[in-house]
Formats: structure tokens, sequence, C-alpha cells
């Protein structure tokens, strides 16, 4: 007999379920329980403190509840975007887990009616003797599925920590395009329409991955998880995607729901709880690619690259006619009827029958804890001055969180489908979307070590920090997708971490007045007591004003000068590389968010005219502070033939150079506009300070007090193949 | 411009650069012509390509699957009747596994995909490429898994002396030597040719535009169209 802690569930929901049907559940509604109460598919900890962020804007098509946000890039297209994790199935299994996390939210995507036109992946792994297998797992796992089904990966993050070891994170942003107007997503089955499961025969792969991999916490039986992950077919996910567009893009479907975690479970209960409807679902239909599969097998399983369509009858024969086109296996495996019911048969043997009401609209969600926010003991923040060191430039370039990515991102495909205008070697990304303007920008920010001592601050500046980016190309932020990882949300303090993360990103996107429309939860990030940072993963899509000539991020020339726009009053060295360098651990500062805003609206106000007041590039400044920043805007050029000579106020220290405040850039500036920038705090109500110049010299000069040089070459090597490492 | 000039593209179930390299066609002034694998017989054309991506999901070997497949009897026979025949990337995989052309496509040595650009030089003018001088570079993608170009023992001079190597990594200047080899190609071989059909690994549909990195894509599949170098785009 099926107990409710087989299924993952806790005595009192037991009681709870019973108490809401009126009856005990049989053993496979008690499975369907598990799964769709599971926190993976409920986000019964989050769900309440999701409800905070802002979800409302003027670009916002669909925000948040359905397969992914949508908002409106231009007249003609919408842009459809998600964050989706998977973290759990790729510390387990991490090529097929890494590959199963890219076809899933590429399925998002598709399920709303739009074709992806690029990935980002932010990938979190630690720093033991385990860690390079996870990360050449992982990388080959997103670029199998990724470069087999033809999606560009256009940007990334990636960096380390400790935290990490056991909880590696594999988080991935997908972007579609689809015609504005077009209405397509789980809430329109009408009774009567046919339900058909199209893509690959269900086998059994992935029972319980929702309910038992990715909502608990790792320990020593982790390792008999790995038949709960996955396998990937990009194969059959192309062959899916071109069939579900083909139906779709014809209005052939009145809904699409995927078949992500719990399988056909969610996907039924889902789309009938959105729709309103009733389901009658005959398990006997379902095409299964193992013999004498159970119901509950059937129902539970997460075989990969399925789809679920609702067909009105009279186009029937049409879907049929594009499914045999691609030669995708499909079955009809049921029916839409007036009701609220999700009704499981076999043959003519009712098997389960539960309201959807219950099943998908009553798990007990969490309430929310109203307190004020804590951090970490951690130190005070360092206010005392600390002079330049030469070698800090070399530790921070060679630092993992700043290292070149080329040996990650060469292993992508970044430019199929020929949008990309910018890939991943630049900060951000840039598209090209139909004739040209506007473009796309895309940028993807997860600031790990901000959020260590002060979540809630550091949850502001991933907001920042992602803001930012799209912000250096001028671009407009049209909305965010947040993935939220942490550790187990039934302990006190990763709960606490995790709450304070999620306002901190609500506080943000509300004074810049950016909608979220859509994220992902991934908890019990966490093994034998030790939870991860709690770690946004922000994503942002913004309209470009002018994608065939994205800004440039590096000086043309020497003598062009250097600004600092928006330099903090007061730098502080928290949450940054080189105070892990330092050995401190200091929480994230305080950012003056009026003074970002200004500097955003700024950037996007001139960058489009940029050749009227001699703007000629523009870098974001962000982990490894403003020295990386000019660092590598001098070491993309090719040949390395520049350098820059920076003077600092006489008082200015390591903590000007170094400190990872979010919201400051470096602008390069034709010298013959030197006026317009002198004056531009007055006629923009901007701060921007003048630091240098541009050389002629590969070489960085700092000069403030004293003078310290560091040649490119060997910030270059530093770069390429990390620094000193012995002081970590 | 010619807007008479049909080119046939053969989609097999996997392929994923078909679209970029219809695109390409058209912004040619070409009529691109999509060709569904299953067809037995072609209708009439002047050029086939054989795009790039997963065909088949690159399963038993890339492009293994996709040489069975029905229309390549069709092609191969078109082909034998003088059609010119271009296959880019899987494409070019597809054509060597059918033994169209000489050599076969191996994993990288890196044992990981490549992707980045990169620059070649036609090493040999051929008759196919009008107007696309020897020596000419030519800066292009490369993104693949499978993309070592090796011979069968005694072949190599042979494809050398018949003229059949048509492109290689290079350095910017139109080097070849180790440090411009990407994935281990015999003597840096890029693109290889008999007679009229045509392989290469880099993708010239992605480089059809300054803004996408590079126009130099459009100069080669203008020439390969018998448009010259200077098509208008």
């Amino acid at each position: 007999m099926l107990t409710h802690q087989d299924v993952g569930l806790s005595a009192s929901e037991d009681q709870e379920i019973v108490q809401l049907l009126g009856r005990r559940p049989n053993e496979l509604e008690l499975g369907l329980f598990g799964a769709l109460w599971s926190e993976h598919c409920s986000y019964k900890s989050s769900k309440n403190l999701l409800a905070q962020l802002p979800h409302q804007g003027q670009f916002v098509v669909q925000g948040p509840g359905g397969n992914a946000g949508v908002v409106q890039l231009s007249a003609d297209w919408d842009i459809a975007f998600k964050i989706e994790s998977h973290n759990h199935p790729s510390f387990v299994e991490p090529l097929q887990g890494a590959a199963t996390g890219v076809g899933g939210i590429l399925r998002d995507i598709v399920a709303m009616g739009a074709r992806p036109i690029a990935i980002a992946d932010i990938l979190k792994f630690g720093v033991n003797e385990q860690a390079p297998a996870l990360l050449h797992g992982v990388v080959e796992g997103i670029g199998a599925y990724g470069n087999a089904i033809g999606i560009p990966n256009v940007t990334g993050s990636l960096g380390f920590s400790a935290v990490y070891d056991a909880n590696p994170l594999v988080n991935v942003l997908a972007v579609g395009m689809r015609r504005h107007g077009l209405q397509v997503g789980a809430d329109g089955a009408r009774p009567g329409s046919v339900l058909i499961l199209i893509g690959q025969g269900t086998g059994r792969d992935g029972i319980h991955g929702a309910s038992l991999l990715a909502s608990r916490d790792f320990g020593a039986e982790t390792e008999e998880m790995r038949p709960t992950v996955q396998v990937g077919d990009p194969f059959m996910g192309k062959l899916l995607m071109e069939a579900t567009l083909a139906v779709v893009g014809k209005g052939f479907a009145d809904a699409v729901q995927d078949l992500g975690a719990a399988g056909l479970t969610s996907s039924t209960a889902e789309l009938a709880y959105a729709s309103s409807v009733g389901l009658i679902v005959d398990v006997s239909k379902v095409i299964c690619r193992e013999q004498n599969m159970s119901p509950y097998e059937i129902m539970l399983s997460e075989t990969q690259e399925r789809m679920l369509l609702s067909v009105p009858k009279q186009n029937l024969a049409s879907v049929l006619e594009v499914l045999a086109w691609y030669e995708l296996p499909y079955a009809e495996i049921g029916r839409v009827v007036a009701g609220d019911f999700l009704r499981i048969e076999a043959g003519d043997q009712v098997l389960a029958e539960l309201p959807t009401s219950v099943l998908v609209g009553s798990c007990p969600r969490l309430p929310v804890m109203h307190d004020v926010r804590i951090w970490d003991a951690g130190q005070p923040s360092v206010l005392e001055k600390i002079g330049l060191q030469s070698r800090w430039g070399y530790q921070v370039l060679g630092h993992p969180d700043c290292r070149n990515r080329s040996s990650v991102y060469q292993r992508y495909d970044s430019m199929i489908g020929t949008r990309t205008v910018w890939g991943p070697e630049h900060d951000v990304a840039v598209m090209h979307i139909g004739n040209g303007k506007p473009g796309l920008c895309i940028a993807v920010a997860a600031p790990a070590r901000w959020a260590a001592y002060d979540s809630y601050a550091g949850g502001i500046g991933a907001v920042v920090a992602a803001l930012s980016l799209v912000a250096a190309q001028g671009a407009v932020p049209l909305g965010l997708t947040d993935g939220i990882n942490a550790g187990n949300p039934a302990k006190f303090e990763p709960y606490r971490k995790m709450a304070d993360l999620i306002r901190g990103i609500g506080k943000a996107a509300e004074i810049f007045e950016v909608p979220v429309t859509g994220g992902n939860v991934s908890l019990h990030n966490e093994t034998e007591g030790q939870a991860i940072w709690p770690t946004a993963a922000i994503g942002v899509v913004a309209r470009h004003p002018n994608p065939e000539h994205p800004i440039a991020d590096a000086p043309p020339d020497a003598g062009v000068r250097i600004l600092a726009l928006n330099p903090p009053a007061n730098p502080d060295l928290g949450g940054s590389v080189l105070a892990e360098i330092l050995g401190r651990s200091d929480r994230y500062p305080v950012l003056d968010l009026r003074a970002i805003q200004h500097s955003l609206r700024f950037l996007v106000e001139i960058i489009p005219q940029a050749e009227t007041v001699g703007l000629l590039g523009c870098r974001a400044v962000g982990i490894g502070g403003l020295f990386f920043a000019v660092a590598k805007s001098l070491m993309t050029k090719t040949p390395m033939a520049l350098g820059a000579n920076l003077v600092l106020a006489g008082d200015a220290d390591a903590r000007f150079v170094f400190n990872e405040m979010a919201g400051q850039w470096v602008l390069f500036v034709d010298p013959e506009f030197q006026s317009f920038w002198d004056h531009v705090s007055e006629t923009h109500g901007v701060s921007v300070v003048d630091i240098g110049w541009v050389t002629g010299s590969p070489e960085v000069v700092i000069t403030a007090g004293r003078s310290l040089t560091w040649p490119l070459i060997d910030l270059w090597r530093a770069y390429r193949k990390g620094g000193v490492r012995d002081v970590r | 411009m010619n807007n008479d000039l049909s080119v046939g593209i053969v989609i097999f179930p996997g392929s994923n650069c078909d679209n970029d390299t219809i695109a390409a066609i058209f912004a040619l002034g070409a009529k691109p012509v999509v060709l569904d694998y299953r067809l037995r017989s072609l209708p009439v054309l002047d050029r086939v390509i054989l795009p790039g991506g997963f065909s088949y999901g690159d399963y038993l070997r890339s492009g293994a699957l996709a040489a069975a497949a029905p229309i390549m009897d069709a092609v191969e026979k078109a082909a034998a009747n003088g059609l010119p025949v271009l296959g880019i990337c899987n494409g070019f995989q597809i054509l060597c596994e059918r033994g169209l052309l000489p050599g076969a496509l191996l994993p990288n040595p890196s044992g990981k995909f490549i992707c980045q650009w990169q620059t070649v030089r036609v090493a040999n003018e051929s008759p196919l490429f009008t107007g696309l001088h020897q020596g000419r570079i030519l800066r292009l993608p490369i993104a693949h898994h499978e993309g070592s170009y090796r011979t069968a023992q005694g072949q190599l001079a042979d494809l050398f002396d018949r003229g059949q190597v048509f492109l290689q990594y290079s350095d910017p200047e139109g080097q070849s030597h180790g440090l411009t080899n990407p994935n281990g190609s015999v003597a840096n071989i890029a693109g290889v040719q008999n007679r009229n059909v045509v392989g290469l690994m880099p993708h010239p549909e992605r480089a059809m535009a300054t803004y996408l990195g590079s126009r130099d894509g459009a100069d080669l599949l203008a020439s390969w169209l018998g448009m010259g170098e200077n098509a208008v785009c």
C-alpha cells in the first residue's frame, strides 16, 4: 500500500487531501497529488513570496502563470522568455540533466506558440575536484541539445564557489519570438476538443523526478537517484518543435501544454485548471516504449520531448496531416469536457477522478513570514583606505568568476539562425529580428556572492546588474525573468534568505518599473545541511534601438577619454571578488537606486544619438569592478594595441577600481565633445567623472598618489589562464 | 541578379541550417526550392544545396543516415549528370558518407563541439566558383563536432594533384599551419570538390552581412551561383 511518504507528501498534507476530497485517495490519485503538491510543481513555499513581485507593465502581453512570460517587442513581434533550472538532475547526471533542462525550457517557449531564437545559460559550480568534470558534462549537455536542435546560445553567466560543490546550479534562459497578436497557451481548451499527445513514446524515465529528486535535499542516497533523471533526444525535440509551431501557427489547436516535471499528470491537470474544463484521459491509449507500464508509471513518467495538444474536432484531420509530415508519433489520449475534474481511465475502467480545483488549486502554501531582513554576522564593510596593489589586478582577472569564458561558449553554436549580431564574446547579446529595427538585447546576471551575506541587497544588485548590461546598449528593458535557487525552505535560515532575495528583486523591479513576467524557483539546493548561497539568476529582454550597429564596448583609438558614469560616492568592496581574495566576508553595499535610475534613463536616451555627443563606447561595471571593465574593453581588441591611463583623485584607492556596486558604467568619449560631458551632470542629472584616457601603449596605468602599471599581455595571461591563485 | 536561377535546398529531418540557407539564397536573388528528403526525383533545378544541421540527430554517424535517404539517389544521379551540388557542414558529411566526395569527417580531436570565426583560404581556383581567386581569404563561421577531415592513405597527394582541395583553414594572412587548424583536419582542409560536387565545413550562409561579422559568405555563394564576386545582396 502506497503511503503519503512514498510520494513525498507530509502527514498534514495527506490529511488536507482527505478533508478536501471527503474520502481517501486511491494509490494513483495519491501519486497525482504527490507530484502536483511537490515543491517543484506547486511552488508552495515560494508562491506567496513571488506574488510580491511586480507583474504588470506597458509591454506585458502575458505575465506569470503560463508556460513563459510574453512581452511586446515591436508592432510585429512578441518575445516569449523564461528561465528554468535543472540543478538536481545535473548534479546526478550532468550531461543528460543539463541537456533535458535545455529541452524543457525550449518546449515551454514553443508551448507559447513562439519560435525559440536564443538560449543563455547561467551556471554555478563548486571548486572541489569534482567541479571540472561536472562543468564539462553540463556544458557538453547544453551544447548537445542546443546545437542539435539549432538554437544559438548567445550569452551566459558562470560562477564558482565552494557552496556549490555538492549543489551546482544549471539555469537556462530561453527566448522565442511570435507574431504579435497570436494567442497560444494552456488556457484555451474548450469542451468537445480532442487531446493529442505527440512526440516520444512514454517510458519509465524520470518517475518521481519532480517529487523525490527536485523537491528534496541531497544526501547519501543521491547516487541512487540517477534513474529519476530523464534522457534527452534533441532530434525528436526538433521534430516536436517544428510540428507544434506548424500546428499553432495555423491556429489548429485551442490549447498547448508541454510535458515537463510530473509529465502527463501536471500537463493534463494544469491544462484543465487553466482552461476551466474537465479532461478525460485514457492511459491505455498512451504510446509507451516499455512493456507493461502501469497507469501510475504512465501518469508520472517524465519522458522528454512530448507535448499535449487540445484540438477542436474540425481541425483534427489537419493536425494529423502535420504530424504525419513530421513523422511524429502521436495518440489521441482523451477529450475535453465541461466540468472541473481530471478523470483517468483505462479502457472502460475509471482509475481516478479528482477535482482540479483541489489537485491544482488547493495545495497549501507557506504563508509569508513578515520580518525584518536578516544577514549573516559578516564583517563590517571595509571602510578603511586600502592602497592599490598590482597583484590584485591579476588575481581579479584570473579569478574563476572573471576569467575568459571562450572555452565554454565555443562549445555552443552561437550563430545559427543568423540573428546573432553580438554573441557570447560580449557582455550582452544583440539580436537582429526581422527587418532591422528594433532588435533584441538579452542579458543575464547571477552575482551570487553579492547575496552571500545579505540576500536582499544581493537581489537588488542582481536586477541592477542585468539592467545595467542592456542599458549599456541603450536598450529599453521589456521584462525580467528570475531563476531563484535556494536551500531547504522548511528551515528558517534558507527560507528567510530566499524571502529576502525575492524581496530585493521585487524592490528593484518596482523602482525601475520593469515587470517580472515569469521565472522559476529551485529549492532544496542543500546537501547534508549545507545550503548554497541564495542565488538569483536574472534574465532581461530589451528593445535594441539599432541592432545592426551596436554601440561599441571598447574604445576605437588612442586619445579617447574614459569617463565613469555614476561611480559610487562611497565605494565599498562588499561582495566583490577582491573582498573574497582578501579573505573578507563583507555585506554587499546598499545601492543608490534613484541615481541608478537616472543613469539608466540617461543611457537609453543618449545611446541612440551617441554620435551627436561623441559617445564612442560603453560598458557596464559588474563583477571584477571598474578595473575589469576597462581591462576587458582593451583586451577584446585585436590586436591588443591600446592601453588606458587612469588618473584618479588623490584619495581614490583599491575600493574605487574594484568595488562591484552595480549601476555604474565606463564610457569612451571623443575628446572633441568634452564640453558636453563636462556639463552632463547639470544638463542630465547624472554623475560623470573623467578618469583618464586611452593610450597607444598596451598597458593599464593607474595613478592615484603613486603609479602602477599592468602590461596588457600579463593581464591577458591571467584572464586566459587564471591568475596567481596562492592567495585564495 | 538572376531570378530564374533555382536552387534546391534539401531538408532532412533534423536539418537546422535550412532556413538560414534559404534566406541566403533568396537574398542573393536566386530562387530557393525546398526539397523534402522523401522525394525520389528532383524538379528542374540549376543547383542543389545540402544544408547544415543534425540530420537524423547525427545518430550512428554524422550524415550516415541522411546519405541513405530517398532523395539521395536522385541527387547522386543529378550530380552524375553535371548538376552542381554544394554540401555545407552536415551536407559535406552527407556527401562524404554517400561517396560523392572523397574522405571522411571525424570527430574533432578535442572531443568538443567548436563554434568560432575562422579564416579560410581558397586553395584552388574552381570553375564552380567564378571570380573566386586562388589565395582569396574568407572569414566564415565554423560550428561542428565532427569536422576533422581525413583521407585514406595515399589519397591526399591525389587530392592536391587534381586540384580538389578547395578551402584550407588559415590565418588572416592566408598561412595554413597547425596553429590555424581548428579541428585536426589533414592539411587544414576545410572544403573539397569532386567535379561539380563541393563540400565545406564553414557556414557561408551565416556570413551574409557585415553586422553578422562578415559578408564573405555572400561572396562565396554568389560566386557559386555564377553571379561573380560583386553580386548585389
